[in-house]
């Protein structure tokens, strides 16, 4: 009987400990954190504990910059650093919020932000920011909720035209083909389907397609998101367009090309023509070194000159213990000479006005993305929107085959529900 | 009157009898089987020979052997990937499993087969229903427990749910009633206690079945994917199951890498098919236990 | 004697506790967590226990089953196509396993062996693996349509074409059903088959369980004497009525284990979603359960997506019940008595 008895304690306590070692060395940062970590009103918690970052990455160019970034920073502060690029930005931060334990530090998007905001997961550290009147009020607008800027634009993007100038060339096409109007870029992606390539190929994304929607001046919503207007006839002008341009054979969407974006179809030569933005140009220098290309403004519809922006900011936890360090981390990230160096990078356009400049002169090439963003539309980003772009771009795919005023009207239902509730 | 199709049955009835010719009706059926092979095989063969070829390649030519023979794949798979990591996380997650697996699954069927205390049959219910639910149902509620145990993203929130399982219990039960319950008696005559018997007199008696469990118990472990999404998030707990369904969304950025994602599905393969091959005839036997009915 | 009994008793509950602690802390209290989560308002941050989380009764079940939102649509996507992917893998796994197990426990095929083997390898590989695979196969440039283009028809882009398989060169629709809408889903959307997309995935899920189905049927074949059958063949029943009615009707057991965990299986499918096209294209591999995961981690519905879980329960559940009594023993109809007695087995 006391054999048995101390064999069995000897397993338990051996299994105990086991267990015990490996919950120890297994969770990531223990979060038992020193220093004053109140977190009281208008003060920040802070510790010395290391920060994390999490962010949705375009591409290695962009991962390699930021961790650069925050390793020099980490040098000059004091305090650790560590990036990790996620596979699935959404899901990682849900699971962190709900464990209590989310990362520091990591990209918000514009349709994530109300989400996060309502159910208390963000600090709200826009008033803390130095550099607070740099910023474009646009980008910020897109991050203030109730009047309370939660967030630091890390960066913005426009929509352009990229054209790859050998097909270009081969087309017997010059600078003054360069599609300015609808029917121009129709008859130059024409042109240039030949030799196996189509002229024109884009994602099959409301992200893309919504260009041509805000050429036709037309919108997802109203300007201040009360009302949907997605069956409104500007739209159902503007997808008649691409559907016309599919039709002809002249454009292919990428899906329908074997590739996952119109980044790589553009880059593998599948087409000529591509609509994309900014971050194409990292992916191109990284991926595809060897395709020689222009960005030129996006034709102009109906109504004009139109384009879509997007834009992340940097959000810091309010379960944080450092919130401190992660907020100096942003005021650096955020810098002039750091956005310019992102830039340089991976493509992005500053978030601030102060490197405007600058910028355009370093890069007179992309200058077409920055003269856009005067005609720029941001993406809806009222809770529950995100679900039904989502929806949109799942039934974009085959907007050849299906009616357009169908397809609208169907997205304008599921849009309304969601502004009204 | 007796129908003629009898008298052309050419097999010689009884079991165990192998035809010597060759007759039509053989030669058919190696036909027919080995045209089904050739399906059930194929992916696999165009899964390797496309690992070694160059991207442009495997797209233009997937069925055919490589043009060139380059090993490109496997060498970006692991320095661009975490695949290094994403072998030791299952490395680790699989031996704990299957030792605890092995442990507390022949624990509990012994104790369900032979050892009579009351409630026993509640238990064995409890067993059985907890078997009928459907584990993607558990998605979400798991993690809930895992989060509000402090589990999260921890290697015992991995292993931990992990291991026991109901099935195993079944099959270590159904084994051990299976053995003359003479042995046992004979311990306790001779003054073993209960542990005692169990764990030097009838758990080295039970070795196929143990074999079985630690056999389905690895490939279990290995090949699981809900449960380590759901239980972690960090990119140094990730397993091979999670790291290679990540890389075929395109995670290593210029997307449609076909040879790279190819390679990983085939490293990852390997150890479990290995376990296959040498265990064949465990595995293969291993239904007749399981099958209740 | 008591005391002997008495530490029986004891070694019995310490052995099974274990066992207990674990399923019952991962499977059962999971179970009951979710069922107030789904009961509940509770939006991801913090203890779903904690005070701010309210009692909302039947909100989150409403939203899904009715409420004409896309909660509603998503949700009669998902059941739709995972419906349309149970009717036809099932029934396939089942007639493939049986037919391979036949083939290989006949006597007649040498190297039986190896063919065991070809045929149950799949069914040991990661589901992951296979995805990738099968991204590669399917491709639109990929072998399955290189090889099927050999007989001159050109493959369809599997993973990217939405299109029901009984849509497939069908016009417009006819208004009766184009109107009407069940779960958000019009009769002509539900009536559309799976789409050639989820085609891929009922291929692959036809290809790695009919190895683990086949080795059932084999046991079982195994395990039939082959007295019954040499009567039959004496009494002169031929080789087809002689599977029907001999060997099939003892293989009942088998058909009801490979039936019910087909339908347990099917209904669950996640991994292949998830690895492969996460509901795309057009939301024609979306399933209830990978809707429930994406409810609950990425649009932060957490109420929402516990209520289609155990929708999806259910569902199951009743399925089960369901193929249990329609394959249930019945008693033979008199009418069938007659003709037995009158002697004819043809």
């Amino acid at each position: 009987m006391q054999r048995r008895t101390a064999r069995m304690l000897t397993a338990g306590a051996m299994a105990l400990t086991a267990a015990l070692t490996l919950s120890a060395c297994g969770s990531g940062f223990s979060g038992s954190g020193s220093g004053d970590a109140t977190g009281s009103a208008g003060k920040l918690t802070s510790s010395d504990e290391d920060l994390t970052v999490l962010i949705g990455s375009s591409g290695d160019a962009e991962t390699a910059a930021v961790k650069s970034a925050a390793a020099a920073w980490s040098k000059s502060s004091g305090t650790g650093v560590s990036v990790q690029p996620a596979n699935n930005l959404d899901q990682q931060l849900a699971q962190g919020f709900a464990s209590g334990k989310p990362a520091d530090v990591f990209y918000v998007s514009t349709s994530a932000l109300t989400g996060y905001a309502s159910n208390g997961s963000l600090l709200a550290y826009g008033d803390d920011l130095s550099n607070k009147g740099d910023f474009y009020p646009t980008l910020t607008k897109s991050f203030t909720v109730d009047d309370q800027l939660y967030c630091a634009p890390k960066d913005f993007s426009t929509l352009a035209l990229f054209i790859n100038t050998k097909d270009w060339k081969a087309a017997g096409l010059t600078d003054s083909d360069v599609p300015t109007t609808w029917d121009q870029l129709a008859s130059v992606a024409q042109k240039l389907t030949q030799d196996g390539r189509v002229g024109l190929t884009m994602s099959p994304q409301y992200e893309r397609l919504g260009a041509f929607m805000a050429q036709a001046g037309g919108a997802l919503t109203n300007a201040d998101q009360t009302k949907a207007t997605v069956d409104s006839a500007a739209n159902v002008t503007a997808l008649d367009y691409v559907k016309g341009l599919l039709q002809d054979g002249s454009t292919k969407f990428s899906s329908d090309l074997g590739e996952s974006w119109g980044g790589d179809a553009f880059g593998k030569d599948k087409a000529a023509m591509t609509v994309e933005g900014n971050w194409l140009t990292g992916a191109m220098s990284s991926s595809y070194p060897g395709v020689d290309y222009k960005v030129v403004q996006l034709p102009k519809g109906p109504k004009g000159a139109g384009t879509l922006q997007f834009t992340n900011c940097w959000g810091i936890a309010k379960d944080s213990p450092n919130q401190k360090a992660a907020l100096d981390f942003v005021e650096k990230m955020t810098s002039t000479t750091q956005q310019l160096s992102f830039a340089k990078a991976f493509g992005v356009m500053p978030s601030v006005e102060s490197a405007a400049s600058k910028w355009k002169q370093e890069y007179p090439q992309y200058a077409a993305f920055l003269d856009e963003a005067d005609s720029a539309h941001g993406v809806p980003n009222k809770a529950g929107t995100a679900d039904v772009i989502a929806d949109f771009d799942s039934k974009l795919g085959s907007l050849q085959s299906t009616d357009t005023k169908t397809l609208l009207e169907g997205v304008q239902k599921n849009m309304a529900a969601a502004l009204k509730g | 009157m007796p129908d003629l199709r009898a008298a052309t049955v050419t097999q010689a009835p009884g079991p165990g009898r192998r035809p010597r010719r060759l007759t039509p009706r053989s030669i058919a059926l190696l036909v027919v089987g080995i045209a089904i092979a050739v399906v059930y095989l194929l992916p696999f063969y165009v899964a390797i020979v496309n690992a070694f070829k160059t991207d442009q390649d495997a797209s233009l030519h997937p069925l055919a052997l490589p043009t060139t023979w380059t090993a490109a794949a496997f060498g970006s798979l692991f320095q661009n990937s975490d695949f290094g990591i994403w072998t030791m996380n299952s490395v680790i997650v699989a031996v704990f499993v299957t030792l605890g697996r092995i442990f507390f699954d022949s624990l509990a069927g012994y104790a369900l087969a032979r050892l009579r205390f009351r409630g026993r049959q509640t238990v064995f219910a409890a067993l059985v229903a907890v078997m009928a639910v459907p584990g993607v149902v558990l998605l979400i509620p798991k993690f809930l427990v895992i989060n509000q145990l402090g589990m999260y993203d921890s290697y015992s929130g991995m292993i931990v749910p992990l291991l026991v399982d109901a099935a195993g219990v079944f099959i270590m039960k159904n084994f051990f009633q299976s053995i003359p319950v003479s042995v046992e008696e004979q311990a306790k005559i001779d003054g073993a206690g209960t542990f005692r018997t169990f764990w030097s007199i009838v758990l080295p008696m039970a070795r196929p079945a143990v074999v079985t469990i630690t056999i389905l118990s690895f490939q279990a472990s290995w090949n699981e994917l809900p449960h380590f999404i759901v239980s972690s998030s960090s990119p140094g707990l990730t397993t091979l199951a999670k790291g290679v369904a990540s890389l075929a969304s395109g995670a290593l950025s210029a997307g449609n890498q076909y040879p790279v994602k190819l390679a990983a599905a085939f490293v990852m393969t390997i150890p479990v098919a290995v376990a296959f091959f040498v265990f064949q005839k465990r595995i293969m036997n291993s239904s007749d236990g399981a099958v209740k009915e | 004697m008591s005391r002997k009994n008495r530490a029986e008793a004891v070694s019995g509950w310490l052995f099974t506790a274990p066992t207990i602690i674990v399923l019952g802390l991962f499977l059962a209290v999971p179970v009951l967590m979710a069922a107030w989560v789904s009961l509940s308002d509770w939006h991801g941050v913090g203890s779903p226990f904690s005070s701010d989380v309210s009692f909302v009764g039947g909100q989150n079940y409403a939203k899904i089953l009715g409420g004409g939102g896309l909660d509603e649509q998503n949700f009669g996507t998902a059941l739709r196509n995972n419906l349309w992917y149970v009717v036809f893998v099932v029934p396939l796994q089942t007639a493939v396993a049986l037919g391979l197990a036949l083939l290989v426990n006949g006597r007649a095929l040498r190297g039986r062996g190896f063919f065991r083997t070809a045929f149950y390898f799949p069914s040991v590989t990661s589901s992951v693996a296979i995805t990738v695979l099968w991204l590669f196969l399917f491709s639109s440039t990929g072998a399955v349509n290189k090889i099927i283009s050999w007989v001159g028809v050109n493959g369809p882009n599997w993973f990217n074409e939405p299109t029901g398989l009984f849509h497939l060169g069908a016009g417009n629709p006819p208004a009766v059903l184009a109107d009407h809408t069940l779960l958000g889903i019009s009769w002509w959307e539900w009536l559309a088959g799976p789409s050639v997309a989820m085609t891929a995935f009922i291929l692959l899920a036809v290809f790695t369980t009919s190895g683990t189905f086949m080795l059932l049927f084999l046991a079982a074949l195994q395990n039939l004497s082959p007295d019954i059958d040499e009567a039959a063949m004496i009494d002169g029943a031929g080789a087809w009525t002689r599977f029907w009615r001999i060997t099939l009707p003892q293989l009942r057991p088998t058909l009801f284990t490979v039936l019910t965990l087909g339908l347990i299986g099917t209904w669950q499918i996640f991994d292949q979603i998830y690895t492969g096209t996460k509901g795309a294209p057009a939301n024609t591999t979306l399933t209830p359960a990978y809707l429930s995961y994406t409810s609950a981690f990425q649009s932060q519905q957490w109420g929402v997506g516990a209520a289609i879980a155990f929708i999806l329960f259910g569902i199951i559940v009743v399925f089960t019940l369901l193929q249990r009594w329609a394959l249930r023993e019945r008693s033979v109809s008199r009418r069938r008595m007659r003709w037995i007695e009158k002697g004819s087995v043809r």
